[in-house]
C-alpha cells in the first residue's frame, strides 16, 4: 500500500512547487508548458509544448494540474485543426488529480479532474474528458469524443460501459496523492 | 497486488452469514467498499444490487445537454440535437459539409461545421462511414435530428407501434380511471419522473392480464369479460409482406447473399440489434442513430425509503447533495502480503535500476503463495471516523456454525489455517490535520496502553518460536496495521480466500456523531456529558490472498 516507488536520484529534477520531471522525457518548449505541482513526468515521455497557436505574444500549449502522471512512454501534443482555411494548433487542459498510463497518446482538449487513463490509450483530437471519467487499458477515442463525467469507456472505438462508484473523486484523490508519496528518490 | 479483500452486503441471503467464499456465486454478495452506501437509518450496508434506483435527470451523453422529463418521451429518449452514432461502429459522428476546395478535402477528418456549402452530412472519425453513401445528406447543418426523426416516425414498425398504442389507448384511460393504483402507496416519496415510468409500467391493461404462471388459467377465464371489450387488433403491415418494404427475409436476402462480395455487406446482428422489426441484412440499409439519453441516479435504501445518493442537477457535476456510503462509515481494509512485496523490491533492484521503476511488477509466480509454507499478512485498518474505534477480527469457518471458538475445532477439509489478532485493536480517529502531516508521530494522544501487544496472544501459544507474526505491527494517523497468518497445507490449490467477520466498537454521543441511529433521545441527552455511549457495528468481509501456485513452475520464475 504505501511502498515506495524508487527512482534514481539524479532521473528526475524536482521543481519547486513539487513537480517532478525525468531527464529522460523529451520537453519540447518548455515554456508553454505549465505544470501545477507535485505532477510527475515519467521517462521517455514526449510532450510537444512548441506547438503552438500562431500568433504573437505568450500562448500556453499545455497544462496540467496538481497531482498529475504523465506516464513512460506517453507522447501528449495539442490537438490541431484547419478552421476557416487556416491550420492551427489549439490548447490542451488537463485538470488535477490525472494520472495517464504508460505508452498512451494523448491529444485531447480537456481533460477533467480525477480523470484515471490507461496504458496504451489514445485520446484523439479535440477529446473532451469529464471529471472522474475512466479510460480502459487500451482503449482508443477517436476525434471529437465526449467521455461525460463518472463512465468508463472502453474499447475500440471506446464506448461507454459503466457509471463509476459515487465515491470515485476521494478514490482518485487519495491514490494519486498516495502515488506522489511513494514516488521518491532511492536512499543511500 | 494479487491480495484483494471484499466487503459484504446481506441483501441476497436470508441470514445474515455470509455464503462460504469457495462457492463462485458467493462473489455477488461482496463488493469493493468504495461501491457500498451505508443507511443511517437501518445501521446496514447497501449495496447496488438492493438499492431503489430512481432517474433525477436526463442528459445526452455527447453534448452534455440536460433534456427536460417532459421532452424525453417525444424525443424517444434519444438526443434531439445534432448528435449521432455511426450505425456500422457506434462512434460519435461529426456533422461535416462539402468541402468547397474540391472532392480530397471531403474526408478528412480535420473539419469545421461553420463554414462549408450544403449539402451537409454525417461522417465517422473512426470508421470513415458517412450518410452521403446512403443518400442521406441536410441542407443546413442544424436540427438534424428533428429531420431524421421525421424519417424515423414514419417508418413502418414505428408506424405499427404508434397503431397499436392507439388501439389499447381508450381502454388504457378507462382502467386507470376505474382502478384504484395499486401501487399509489408506495409512490408517496418517489419524485415524478420515476413515479410516471413505473406507474406506466406497472399499470394493468384490461384484457391482457399480467403474467402471473400460476394463477394464468384463472386470470384467463376471469378476464374473459374484459377480453371482449377490444376489438380484434388490426395490423397496418400483414406479416407476409414485410419483405417487400425492405425488412428483410425471404427471397430477397437469399439473392443479395449470392452476389455478396464483401463481409462487410452484411450488417452484424450488434448493427442490427436496435431495431424493432426484423430488419435488413444489408450494411448498407443501416441509419445513424440518435444518441441513447444516459441518467444520473439518485439511490435509496431499500427498506426505510431514506435517500442513499442524490446528485446534484447539473448533468457533469460530480458533486452529490446526499452521499451515505460505506467508506466513510466501516473502516477501510487493505490487505498486502510482504513476502510479495519483499520479492518485488528483490526484483526491482537486482536488474539495473534504470528498468521501468513506476510500474509495479504483478507476477503471480513471485506475489504467490506456495503450499505446504507459512505466509504472514498484514490487514492495515484505516479509520474514517472522528472517533477512535476499536476493531475484533474474527475468521469464519467454511461451515455455518456459532462463532464462539472456532479454534479448536478445525474442518478437515480446509486447505488452509488462518490465524488472526482475537484482542481488540485501537484505531486512532481520522483527523483532516494528517492529510498535512508527513511524520507519523502519535502527536495527537494515541494511548499508550492501546498499544501492549496482547492483540498477538491469542494464537501465539501455538506459534512455535515466532510470537510477533500475529498481531499490532504498526501504528500511524488513522491506520493500524495488523499482521495475521496462513498455514497453508501440502495439498493447498486454487485461491485462499476466507470469510472474516469484523466489528468494531464506536462513540456514538458526539456532538455531530456521524452514526447517531438507533440512539433513543434520552439515552443520549444523558450519555451526553460524561460516559461515552459505545455501539458496535460488525460486518462481514471476504478476504482474498491470492493464488496458490504449483512449486515446480514458480521456482523455475524465481531461477530466470
Amino acid at each position: 500500500m504505501n511502498t515506495p516507488i524508487y527512482y534514481q536520484r539524479g532521473e528526475y529534477i524536482e521543481t519547486d512547487t513539487g513537480n517532478k520531471v525525468s531527464r529522460r522525457a523529451a520537453i519540447s518548449g518548455p515554456q508553454n508548458i505549465i505544470l501545477g505541482g507535485k505532477t510527475i513526468i515519467s521517462s521517455n515521455a514526449i510532450i510537444r509544448g512548441d506547438l503552438r497557436r500562431t500568433g504573437p505574444g505568450h500562448a500556453v500549449v499545455i497544462s496540467l494540474g496538481r497531482y498529475c502522471l504523465v506516464g513512460e512512454g506517453c507522447i501528449m501534443r495539442p490537438p490541431y485543426k484547419t478552421y476557416r482555411g487556416v491550420f492551427n494548433y489549439y490548447p490542451m487542459k488537463i485538470g488535477d488529480n490525472v494520472h495517464i498510463g504508460a505508452n498512451s497518446i494523448v491529444e485531447a482538449a480537456t481533460i477533467g479532474n480525477y480523470v484515471e487513463i490507461g496504458k496504451n490509450c489514445i485520446i484523439g483530437k479535440f477529446v473532451i474528458i469529464k471529471d472522474c471519467a475512466k479510460i480502459a487499458d487500451d482503449t482508443i477515442i477517436p476525434p471529437n469524443t465526449v467521455v461525460p463525467a463518472l463512465t468508463l469507456f472502453a474499447g475500440n472505438p471506446g464506448q461507454i460501459v459503466e457509471d463509476l462508484p459515487e465515491t470515485m473523486q476521494e478514490m482518485v484523490e487519495a491514490q494519486t496523492k498516495q502515488y506522489y508519496t511513494r514516488f521518491q528518490p532511492y536512499p543511500n | 497486488m494479487s491480495a484483494s479483500i471484499e466487503y459484504y452486503c446481506p441483501c441476497l441471503a436470508a441470514s445474515p452469514h455470509p455464503p462460504p467464499p469457495h462457492l463462485a456465486s458467493s462473489s455477488y454478495s461482496f463488493h469493493p467498499l468504495h461501491n457500498l452506501y451505508f443507511c443511517e437509518e437501518c445501521d446496514a450496508v447497501r449495496c447496488n444490487r438492493c438499492v431503489l434506483v430512481e432517474v433525477s435527470g436526463y442528459f445526452c451523453p455527447n453534448c452534455l445537454f440536460e433534456v427536460p422529463s417532459a421532452s424525453v418521451r417525444a424525443e424517444k429518449n434519444r438526443c434531439a440535437r445534432n448528435c449521432f452514432n455511426c450505425p456500422i461502429c457506434r462512434n460519435t459522428l461529426s456533422v461535416v459539409a462539402s468541402d468547397p476546395e474540391g472532392n480530397e478535402g471531403r474526408m478528412s477528418p480535420i473539419v469545421s461545421n461553420t463554414l462549408g456549402e450544403p449539402p451537409f452530412f454525417l461522417f465517422c472519425n473512426n470508421c470513415r462511414w458517412d450518410s452521403a453513401e446512403i443518400g442521406i445528406t441536410f441542407e443546413k447543418p442544424t436540427g438534424l435530428a428533428a429531420q431524421l426523426q421525421k424519417f424515423e416516425d414514419s417508418a413502418p414498425d414505428a408506424l405499427e407501434f404508434e397503431h397499436l398504442k392507439e388501439h389499447f389507448e381508450p381502454y388504457l384511460r378507462a382502467s386507470s380511471s376505474a382502478l384504484p393504483t395499486t401501487t399509489a402507496h408506495s409512490h408517496h416519496h418517489v419524485n415524478p419522473i420515476t413515479a410516471a415510468a413505473s406507474s406506466a409500467l406497472a399499470r394493468d391493461v384490461p384484457g391482457v392480464g399480467k403474467y402471473n404462471p400460476l394463477t394464468r388459467s384463472r386470470v384467463g377465464r376471469d378476464k374473459n369479460a374484459g377480453k371482449q371489450e377490444i376489438p380484434d387488433y388490426n395490423s397496418r403491415v400483414e406479416i407476409g409482406t414485410l419483405g417487400a418494404l425492405g425488412a428483410g427475409g425471404g427471397d430477397s436476402d437469399v439473392e443479395f447473399m449470392r452476389r455478396l462480395e464483401d463481409m462487410a455487406e452484411v450488417a452484424a446482428l450488434e448493427q442490427r440489434w436496435v431495431n424493432s422489426w426484423t430488419a435488413s441484412l444489408r450494411s448498407s440499409d443501416l441509419k445513424p442513430l440518435r444518441i441513447p439519453l444516459q441518467v444520473k441516479k439518485s439511490k435509496r435504501c431499500p427498506a426505510c425509503r431514506h435517500i442513499l445518493i442524490k446528485p446534484e442537477q447539473k448533468s457533469q457535476s460530480t458533486r452529490y447533495k446526499i452521499k451515505l456510503v460505506a467508506a466513510n462509515y466501516l473502516p477501510a481494509i487493505h490487505v498486502s502480503l510482504p513476502h510479495a512485496i519483499a520479492a518485488m523490491e528483490l526484483m526491482k533492484r537486482s536488474p539495473s535500476l534504470n528498468k521501468s521503476l513506476s510500474s509495479v511488477v504483478d507476477d503471480p509466480s513471485v506475489t504467490g503463495l506456495m503450499p505446504g509454507k507459512t505466509y504472514a499478512f498484514h490487514l492495515a485498518f484505516t479509520n474514517p471516523l472522528y472517533d477512535p474505534i476499536q476493531v475484533r477480527l474474527k475468521k469464519v469457518q467454511p461451515k455455518p456454525m456459532v462463532n464462539t471458538d472456532e479454534d479448536h475445532d478445525k474442518p478437515r477439509r480446509v486447505p488452509f489455517q488462518v490465524s488472526l489478532p482475537t484482542a481488540a485493536i485501537g484505531i486512532a480517529a481520522f483527523a483532516e490535520a494528517w492529510e498535512y502531516e508527513d511524520d507519523e508521530e502519535d502527536m495527537f494522544g494515541l494511548e499508550e496502553d492501546d498499544l501492549d501487544m496482547d492483540a498477538h496472544g491469542g494464537t501465539g501459544k501455538d506459534g512455535r518460536g515466532k510470537t510477533r507474526t500475529v498481531g499490532v505491527i504498526e501504528r500511524r494517523a488513522n491506520t493500524t496495521v495488523i499482521s495475521g497468518e496462513v498455514i497453508l497445507t501440502k495439498e493447498a490449490r486454487g485461491n485462499v480466500r476466507f470469510n472474516m467477520l469484523v466489528s468494531y466498537t464506536y462513540r456514538s454521543d458526539d456532538p455531530e456523531p456521524p452514526e447517531e441511529n438507533e440512539d433513543g433521545t434520552p439515552s443520549r441527552s444523558h450519555a451526553a456529558p460524561k460516559a461515552p455511549e459505545m455501539k458496535n457495528f460488525s460486518f462481514y468481509t471476504v478476504v482474498d490472498l491470492g493464488p496458490v501456485v504449483r512449486r515446480e513452475e514458480s521456482r523455475s520464475e524465481y531461477d530466470a
